[in-house]
């Protein structure tokens, strides 16, 4: 029981959180050849929010009230992943929220992409990008005004095996690009059924129109029969758009169309400006922070400002994936909000510690039952409040994750049943860095800093009680 | 963790010197709590909530451009295409030497990709000079919008039940519930005290005044808790004392670590305000303005309010079973 703290135990301590300060800030990768292996992500690396980076964050519901089932959302979300990627945006979050009927798509912008039209790739995302080739040209306009294909249909997006672009002559040997099609083969392929109706309609004035959902891009007239599986769309290309086609075609068509119910786009040059304004406030609020705690705690104040740095570390290390076992997160502004907290409840239960040691010191006990029993009798204060920021921050990561998280699972099914998953991420980072910032508390601010006060003052050189806020003896 | 007492030597030092009597002005202290709690209701209810688009729903498009416009054409080429009045405002733009005309509207339905991107072809096209560019857009169906404001309200409600449940447990040998409510009580004293301040300063309700008011959630209790902390371990060291004497040392053993506290996280908040002031990004105003309010609040609603209308409301529950 009375096993005494080494005196080695503070330099442990303080190089294990040097060496945790260091490898989270830094993050450590290697070069191996021309690649360069991260195996810890830097702060540089951190995932910064849409709020802060600029970006997109859409949400897309059935168009019409359509009923979607849970499985053609997820095909839906699929597609819609499928798209963004073959628009080359790989860094994106997708969610499909089955009990509302919504997909949530959020990405932010790629370096150097400010110029980047997000009207318009949103708008091709909902699209349902429906590939239909019809027999005639006929069409009717519905109650909305739109032009709606009718001709019987010979083959749809689902018959083709791949879809490509490239350049061939056109009737005048002028070279104008196009978007080759290799259908599918087999019984009952795409193959087959081209063959069947150029058969049909050979010699016939009877065209075939290409139709992208209710746009009809063609309408060649069929003047041989294909077997070969292989058709070629025209239609007045240009490079971009010839390849967009293709993709639309590769990643598939969307069961309906979508549209969006909410659609936030967020400039750049808003949110980097803030977060420099928020980290130089950090600096600054920090190194007063420091300067305050050892003016008034002295060697407790001290060794509260190692616990600190340890704590946010700790925090930031949780975002960039420091630690296998947990994911990283992303960073926003209420989450910077949530870390603030944290470090102000770690600030405080120094502060309470500090105090408490100051008073048992002041009223005649020895350091070392002071210290035992100021750390001993400001542990329940400290858990007490800690644990209730616990319970905020599991109710709103709970209340606003993604649909899979685990909290989410739990709560979305009970509590918040009657609500959809929610598109404000941002919330959720506020609980998250709430969450892990109040753990890194626990293992810093109180575990780590009273085993090095404890171990400092087994040192004759700091056993003079007035580094402890004792009085002049 | 355990308070069983060993030797007397291991016993937490007693309070020596003068304690401040808390508790005195009980009746005139709740009485002005509930009055300020009231009155700034009263206050809000007035001069109404100014609901951010993430709330109220509808749809706000800035662009950027350059050169000289003219907003009204801007504005009626707009409403002859979503079909809905549009207000419409100008600003110099923060990242270059160009301006920002920013088009707000609220419709039924909210304005989609399709017809966003619709707009602003057709405005790119009407003034072809001034470079128009799309800089933000935000657009939220009144539903969803709606949504939103009732799920943090919920999420909120849940944590106040949950946390008034922790305490009630934690704190059940100076009687739980009525400690644990009389600490939302004075969470709710700070909330609405940051959110007076949001208004008079003419902050719209967006998702900064979210966090600021998640922020306040974890810091108003957590100063409450310091508190009765103190009260619960007097109550072993002092079996006999009164609730009232009981309160008033613990509110004076934690008033110096109260405000100590309270300089570093609020001089952390004006060091925020000062800087951002300073360097012009002040849509974080409206995060750090509130949250002093909120924290100042919380400094003296953990020392006076809580304790002190839980000694009142003891006190009365005490007069009742008398008679």
């Amino acid at each position: 029981m009375k096993k005494k703290t080494r005196k080695s135990t503070f330099f442990i301590v303080v190089a294990f959180i040097v060496l945790f300060t260091v490898s989270t800030v830094t993050g450590l990768d290697y070069l191996y050849g021309d690649n360069t292996t991260t195996v810890i992500k830097g702060v540089n690396d951190i995932r910064l929010g849409i709020d802060i980076k600029g970006g997109v964050d859409v949400t897309f519901a059935p168009a019409d009230d359509y009923d979607a089932t849970d499985e053609q959302l997820d095909a839906a979300a699929s597609k819609i992943k499928t798209r963004l990627a073959a628009l080359g945006i790989n860094d994106n979050e997708i969610y499909s929220d089955n009990k509302s009927d919504r997909i949530i798509v959020r990405f932010p912008w790629q370096a150097g992409e400010s110029e980047y039209d997000a009207e318009e790739a949103v708008k091709e995302l909902g699209e349902m990008a429906e590939l239909t080739f019809r027999k005639g040209t006929d069409s009717e306009t519905d109650d909305d005004g739109n032009t709606v294909p009718t001709g019987e249909i010979v083959l749809t997006g689902d018959d083709v095996d791949k879809a490509g672009y490239t350049q061939q002559p056109d009737s005048n040997g002028n070279l104008e690009w196009v978007v080759t099609l290799k259908l599918t083969n087999g019984e009952g392929g795409g193959t087959e059924k081209f063959a069947a109706a150029t058969a049909e309609l050979n010699g016939t004035s009877t065209p075939i129109s290409i139709w992208m959902d209710n746009t009809m891009i063609s309408y060649p007239t069929v003047n041989s029969v294909i077997t070969t599986g292989e058709a070629v769309i025209t239609g007045n290309f240009t490079e971009e758009s010839s390849k967009a086609l293709a993709d639309q075609i590769n990643s598939g068509a969307l069961p309906f169309k979508m549209v969006t119910t909410s659609f936030k786009t967020i400039s750049s040059t808003m949110g980097e400006g803030s977060l420099d304004a928020i980290l130089l406030a950090a600096y600054i609020a920090f190194a007063l922070i420091a300067v305050y705690m050892v003016v008034l705690y002295r060697l407790p104040g001290f060794v509260a400002v190692i616990a600190l740095i340890g704590q946010i570390a700790g925090t930031l290390a949780a975002i960039t994936g420091w630690f296998g076992f947990m994911p990283g997160s992303t960073l926003t502004i209420p989450g910077i909000a949530g870390i603030i907290l944290s470090i102000g409840m770690g600030v405080d239960a120094n502060i309470i510690t500090g105090e408490r040691i100051k008073e048992e010191i002041r009223s005649g006990k020895s350091l070392d039952s002071a210290i035992r029993i100021a750390y001993k009798r400001a542990f329940s204060a400290i858990l007490d409040g800690n644990i209730t920021n616990v319970i905020i921050a599991i109710i709103l990561m709970g209340a606003f994750g993604v649909p899979s998280s685990f909290f989410s699972q739990i709560l979305n099914k009970t509590v918040f049943f009657m609500f959809g998953a929610t598109t404000e991420g941002v919330v959720y980072s506020f609980g998250f860095t709430l969450l892990v910032g109040v753990v890194c508390n626990f293992i810093f601010g109180v575990f780590a800093a009273q085993l090095m006060v404890k171990s400092l003052s087994r040192f004759k050189a700091f056993q003079n009680r007035k580094l402890y806020g004792g009085d002049t003896k | 963790m355990s308070s069983k007492k060993k030797t007397t030597h291991e016993e937490p030092a007693k309070i020596t010197g003068k304690v401040y009597d808390f508790c005195a002005k009980k009746k005139l202290i709740v009485i002005v709590a509930v009055c300020v709690v009231l009155a700034l209701i009263v206050g809000i209810v007035i001069r109404g909530v100014n609901l951010a688009i993430e709330f109220e729903g509808g749809t706000m498009l800035t662009y950027s451009y350059v050169g000289d416009l003219d907003t009204n054409a801007v504005g009626n080429e707009a409403e002859n295409i979503v079909g809905v009045p549009v207000s419409v405002r100008t600003g110099e733009s923060l990242d270059s030497d160009g301006y920002q005309i920013t088009l707000s509207f609220t419709s039924e339905e909210g304005l989609n990709a399709d017809r966003q991107f619709e707009l602003t072809e057709a405005l790119t096209t009407a003034f072809p000079d001034n470079q128009l560019e799309l800089f933000d857009s935000n657009d939220v169906s009144p539903a969803s919008g709606r949504e939103f404001l009732l799920k943090c309200l919920l999420a909120m409600i849940v944590a106040a039940v949950l946390i008034i449940i922790y305490i009630a447990i934690r704190f059940s040998k100076i009687g739980g519930w009525s400690a644990g409510i009389c600490s939302i009580f004075a969470l709710c004293h700070d909330l609405v005290a940051a959110l007076a301040a949001s208004i008079l300063f003419g902050f719209e309700f967006n998702a900064n005044i979210v966090a600021v008011i998640l922020t306040i959630l974890g810091y108003s209790i957590n100063n409450t808790i310091v508190i009765y902390d103190r009260i619960r371990e007097n109550r072993t060291l002092f079996p006999k004392a009164s609730l009232n004497e009981l309160i008033n040392m613990g509110c004076t053993q934690s008033l110096k670590r109260s405000i100590r506290t309270s300089i570093t996280t609020i001089g952390t908040m004006i060091i925020v305000s000062i800087v951002v002031l300073a360097s012009g990004y002040t849509s974080l105003l409206s995060f750090s303005v509130p949250l002093i309010f909120g924290l100042i609040s919380g400094t003296y609603s953990s020392l006076f309010v809580a304790p002190v209308t839980w000694s009142w409301w003891k006190g009365n529950e005490k007069k009742k079973s008398k008679n």
